[in-house]
């Protein structure tokens, strides 16, 4: 591949670019705040509500994301195919059928597999920030006259924020890196486009050009992310 | 007290929607009745192309991020005729059944290769062009014949007939190993570094790549058992399939099909109404 090639290839990534990133965004504001609210129903006092939790995280973390996609995406063009050949259009098919055909439909079901996905795992990371805390400070709080929401937001949460952000800055690079698993369906981002390329030109320099890209989007959000952590660095 | 009681109900409600989220899709179904498919297009006004789009020269994507290629060519002819639209839609090529079957896309059409378990799992059009299975191996290799290769090491992309045809071969009941790869741009890499001995593909693609990359290849004379291309739709889409056909038959006959295919491969391939 000559200088102007690479040129060409580049262009083309850079256009799909914004395919990769709103993935990538969408699944972070989506994923955090459910793997919040994993982490609370696990800590709830429940017993079925952990087992099925538990569950969840189980089938999240144990199967592969590329699966879950394929899954994901495929499971409601399946269920209104299967009730429109039986005959019955009725119930919840026609809206089924609205979000199919949707323009959005590839994404969105992107953006729920990558979410329930990535929540599995913040959920345990965050978890585990809860449990580092020992329980004594809970009880010196409580002599203070402290309430549990007192506690926890006072107290508790302050620092699991601080302690639960390098280990989410991994998965988040993660993140980054697992946007091009969303070609199995053929969602149109970098690594997809790159492969196309690389089937033109007879060579595999495009996909190398698109690992570039990751490595930048990569660096910026390590940066930021060091950033992050100077601005928690508290209680030393 | 009042609190606990909530926190109950919510706990049993959450458990509920849970459990609900782990029902099971069903297997998805030929349609019962009437026949529908080409009103249904004709209603729509555009057929939807599906599609792997690295497939040169029949569907592939080019430098500037555009689908061209021999079936893309014909397929907007046929839509012409038809009268209607055609639209483009690039699918995992692993999964295109699942697509078709789901009705994201109304046909395959991209160098389908003929084969008895395709035909169990969609509706087969009649074919259009012959393929020969071929050996390509580097200029310099030693690799002159099919008995040569019983040691050999034969890259060959996965998912394809061309592996099916490739197993079931003597070639490789005399002692060679297929090698799987997802492309056969990749296949290709491989023989150049030596990683393979031969790569295994279509005859149409290793003409078009040897001539438009201008690398070192040659092919084998003997080649394995010939394949042939057609267009794949859902089962039952008997009257869809019944109408491209007869307008690739009229497009035979007038002679758009020889002179679309005189502009990919330099002389006319097609096979289909003759």
């Amino acid at each position: 591949m000559d200088l102007e090639a690479i040129k060409k290839v580049t262009l083309i990534l850079l256009e799909y670019l914004p395919n990769t990133l709103s993935l990538f965004a969408w699944t972070l504001v989506f994923s955090i705040p459910i793997g919040i609210f994993v982490t609370w129903l696990k800590k709830c006092h429940c017993k079925p509500v952990n087992w099925l939790t538990d569950f969840y995280i189980l089938i999240m973390r144990g199967t592969p994301l590329m699966l879950q996609i394929i899954a994901f995406y495929y499971a409601i063009p399946m269920i209104v195919a299967s009730s429109v050949s039986n005959g019955s259009t009725g119930g919840i098919i026609p809206f089924l059928q609205s979000i199919m055909n949707s323009s959005h439909y590839m994404i969105i079901m992107l953006v729920v597999a990558f979410s329930l996905n990535y929540a599995a795992y913040f959920a345990e990371i965050f978890r585990g920030g809860i449990e580092s805390i020992p329980k004594g400070q809970y009880e010196a709080a409580e002599m203070l006259g402290m309430t549990k929401m007192q506690t926890f937001f006072r107290i508790i949460l302050p620092q699991v924020t601080k302690r639960v952000i390098p280990a989410t800055a991994n998965e988040v690079i993660v993140l980054v890196k697992d946007t091009s698993l969303a070609n199995v369906i053929a969602f149109a981002e970098i690594t997809m486009k790159a492969k196309q390329q690389m089937n033109f030109y007879s060579s595999i320099m495009p996909l190398f050009i698109a690992g570039i890209f990751y490595f930048v989007m990569n660096t910026l959000v390590t940066m930021l992310f060091s950033y992050i952590e100077k601005k928690f660095d508290y209680y030393k | 007290m009042k609190i606990s009681m909530m926190k109950k109900l919510l706990c049993a409600a959450v458990s509920g929607m849970m459990l609900m989220g782990v029902g099971c899709a069903g297997e998805g179904g030929s349609a019962n009745g009437e026949d529908k498919s080409l009103k249904n297009v004709q209603e729509k006004g555009k057929i939807i192309l599906g599609l792997d789009a690295t497939f040169k020269p029949m569907g592939f994507t080019d430098e500037n991020d555009e689908i061209v290629g021999f079936d893309i060519d014909v397929a907007e002819e046929v839509c012409a005729r038809m009268g209607v639209e055609l639209e483009l839609y690039p699918v995992n090529w692993d999964t295109k059944e699942q697509d078709l079957n789901a009705g994201t896309i109304d046909l395959i059409w991209n160098g389908l290769s003929v084969s008895d378990e395709r035909k169990q799992v969609m509706l087969m059009s009649e074919p259009y062009m012959d393929n020969e299975m071929v050996f390509v191996v580097n200029g310099s290799s030693d690799i002159a014949a099919l008995s040569d290769l019983s040691d050999a090491k034969i890259g060959v992309q996965n998912g394809s007939t061309a592996l099916e045809i490739l197993n079931a071969s003597e070639v490789v009941a005399n002692g060679a190993t297929p090698v799987e790869l997802a492309t056969n741009v990749e296949a290709l890499q491989q023989l150049e570094l030596n990683m393979v001995d031969a790569v295994f593909m279509d005859s149409v693609v290793a003409n078009y790549e040897i001539v438009s990359t201008g690398k070192d290849y040659k092919l084998l004379d003997e080649g394995l058992s010939s394949e042939q291309y057609a267009i794949g739709f859902r089962l039952g889409d008997q009257a869809l399939c019944d109408e491209v056909t007869k307008t690739l038959k009229e497009m035979a006959k007038d002679g758009k099909l020889a002179e679309i295919s005189t502009e990919w491969f330099g002389s006319d391939v097609t096979t289909i109404g003759k």
